[in-house]
């Protein structure tokens, strides 16, 4: 069983096992249903524990309790069940406990619909829930690396005892693709976890998992200490993908299933000979500057394509401080940008005059 | 091993992912040459890829496809149109059923069987032993159970659709039907044809697998990859 045919959905999942996580804690919600059904029926059979909650925050608190106790858990949802488990992942974040969330996203906002999008990205990469606090955040875009992804989400979760968020879209979650299984997950030790509220087995002093903290010299002493985590995992943690980067003139950003269109968008323009090359941001946060910082003095201008109105390309914005042209295309509401209208907008902003 | 005898009304049931869809529509357009054909997208369990998202274009190519209005086409909510009842009794066309994947997507089926006039269907079970779960005989057996249990129809045929996506090759296709041809000595139930994709017809052709070979057009894609 080396290589099988996989739904992204599934990919989560499996992944999620081969990493070593052993509780799930869900509430269904398309496009990501296929997720805790898939989980529903393995989890138990390797004696894991699923456990379909009431809600999305009786989910989230179920993970947060897991994750006090030590253990390797997750959760999944789609953008509005995101929405609802906000409250306690920011009290998952204060408490400094490590746990994985996928978010297949679909299209907002509100109910909105079943298609897939990118909209939570603003959500997903600067807070979401209240206070000052970051997630990890990663952003596949095939089925085998979400397979490697899950592996990587619950090493820098505990790494760093923060969330990490898995994003996704509604295509990435339903597609199937070919998966190599060889070599993945195994027998990698997990760190030990001395703050895990598991009994004082001898110890002298209590274990504590709480982010309730009143006096406000303490707090932002508290605030700091994230602030300095934060900092360190944006100089360690950036992951990127180039893609025809060497000598490209014009790049695209953009990433998840987004991208695929943009790798479509760039062959098509090499062969066409205009200078076309990708940065597909690996990492949402941290964001990966260090790609922009590489090719800014290179390159003619940026091109950002998301399935969205724009959010992404204000870290892109931020990364380019004004010394080249952004210029970005997007489709919201669960429509995905074609690589014909991606490379219209390219031949634009590159100056080549379409015929006709 | 016979070979399969073409029915009036066709209906593809097979576990979650395992093809369904495209051997539907390729069975339907197959079908279409011969006599007027509908497309029945019984599917209610899957949001993305199933036939109503190819509606536009199989009724170009002459299909009538019957599925929940534009409205409520893409909402996520267990809509079957009346229409599927003309299907099941005009003696006038053929008629093709994709069924959602399992024994959950199947048990929608049930809720026509009352209805399926005898000696006139055939179901069609779907395999690919590189899905997840489905590699061995047992798996496959407990899943076809599942799916007779659910719908409360007899499986009439097994198919062969055994691929890796992008990365099928005609040893994919020839490991597959080792187990469903060992599937079908257990059950008794005879295999119709290895469905396997155009671009392998000659390779698979050579296996001489003493089943017909049914070629298959791929219709679902994902946006980067559409025609």
């Amino acid at each position: 069983m080396a290589r099988v045919l996989m739904k992204g959905n599934e990919a989560f999942g499996e992944g999620a096992i081969r990493a070593g996580c052993r509780y799930f804690f869900g509430y269904p919600i398309t496009p990501q249903s296929e997720l805790p059904h898939f989980l529903a029926k393995r989890l138990p059979e390797i004696g894991g524990v699923y456990l379909q909650a009431e809600s999305e925050v009786s989910a989230i608190n179920m993970v947060y309790g897991a994750a006090a106790a030590g253990a390797r858990v997750m959760t999944s949802s789609s953008s509005p069940g995101i929405s609802l488990m906000q409250e306690g992942i920011s009290y998952i974040v204060g408490a400094q406990l490590p746990c994985v969330i996928i978010n297949v996203m679909r299209g907002g906002p509100g109910l909105g619909n079943i298609a897939p999008a990118q909209g939570d990205y603003f959500q997903a990469t600067k807070g979401g829930g209240h206070g000052d606090y970051k997630l990890i955040v990663l952003a596949p875009a095939s089925v085998q690396e979400i397979i490697t992804h899950m592996q990587l989400a619950f090493d820098l979760a505990d790494k760093y005892r923060n969330p990490v968020m898995v994003v996704g879209d509604g295509i990435l979650g339903q597609m199937m693709e070919p998966v190599d299984l060889e070599g993945t997950g195994g027998e990698m030790a997990e760190p030990s976890k001395p703050w895990a509220t598991t009994g004082m087995r001898g110890r002298k002093e209590r274990n504590i998992v709480n982010s309730l903290c009143i006096v406000p010299e303490e707090n932002e002493k508290n605030n700091l200490q994230l602030a300095a985590k934060y900092g360190e995992i944006q100089r360690s943690e950036q992951r990127w993908e180039e893609y025809g980067l060497d000598d490209a003139e014009w790049v695209l950003v953009a990433f998840g299933t987004v991208a695929r269109v943009a790798k479509g968008v760039v062959d098509k323009a090499r062969k066409e000979g205009i200078a076309a090359g990708l940065i597909r941001p690996i990492t949402l946060w941290p964001f990966p500057e260090k790609a922009f910082n590489k090719v800014i003095d290179q390159v003619k201008g940026f091109l950002t394509v998301e399935m969205s109105l724009g959010q992404m390309v204000e870290d892109v914005r931020l990364c380019v401080q004004g010394r080249q042209p952004v210029r970005f295309l997007g489709r919201p509401g669960g429509m995905v940008p074609s690589v014909r209208e991606v490379y219209e907008e390219l031949k634009k902003m590159a100056g080549v005059k379409t015929c006709g | 091993m016979s070979s399969w005898q073409l029915k009036r009304l066709n209906i593809i049931v097979g576990a979650l992912g395992s093809g369904k869809t495209e051997l539907a529509i390729n069975l339907a357009l197959y079908l279409a040459a011969r006599k007027p054909t509908a497309i029945v997208d019984l599917d209610i369990i899957n949001p993305y890829y199933r036939t109503r998202y190819t509606k536009d274009k199989l009724e170009k190519m002459g299909l009538e496809v019957i599925c929940p209005p534009h409205g409520i086409m893409q909402a996520d909510i267990p809509a079957l149109p009346a229409s599927i009842l003309g299907v099941i009794t005009g003696e006038d066309r053929y008629g093709v059923f994709d069924v959602g994947g399992d024994d959950i997507g199947a048990t929608v089926l049930g809720r026509f069987k009352t209805f399926l006039p005898s000696g006139q269907y055939a179901v069609f079970f779907i395999i690919n032993t590189c899905r997840p779960a489905m590699g061995t005989p047992e798996n496959i057996i407990t899943m076809l159970n599942g799916i007779e249990r659910a719908s409360r129809v007899k499986v009439t045929y097994l198919v062969n659709n055994t691929n890796l996506g992008s990365a099928t090759d005609v040893a994919t296709v020839a490991s597959g039907y080792q187990v469903v041809a060992e599937v079908s000595r257990q059950t008794g139930i005879p295999v119709a044809f290895t469905a396997a994709h155009e671009e392998l017809q000659e390779e698979v052709a050579g296996l001489d697998l003493g089943t017909p070979v049914f070629l298959l057009h791929r219709f679902m894609r994902p946006p980067w990859d559409e025609e």
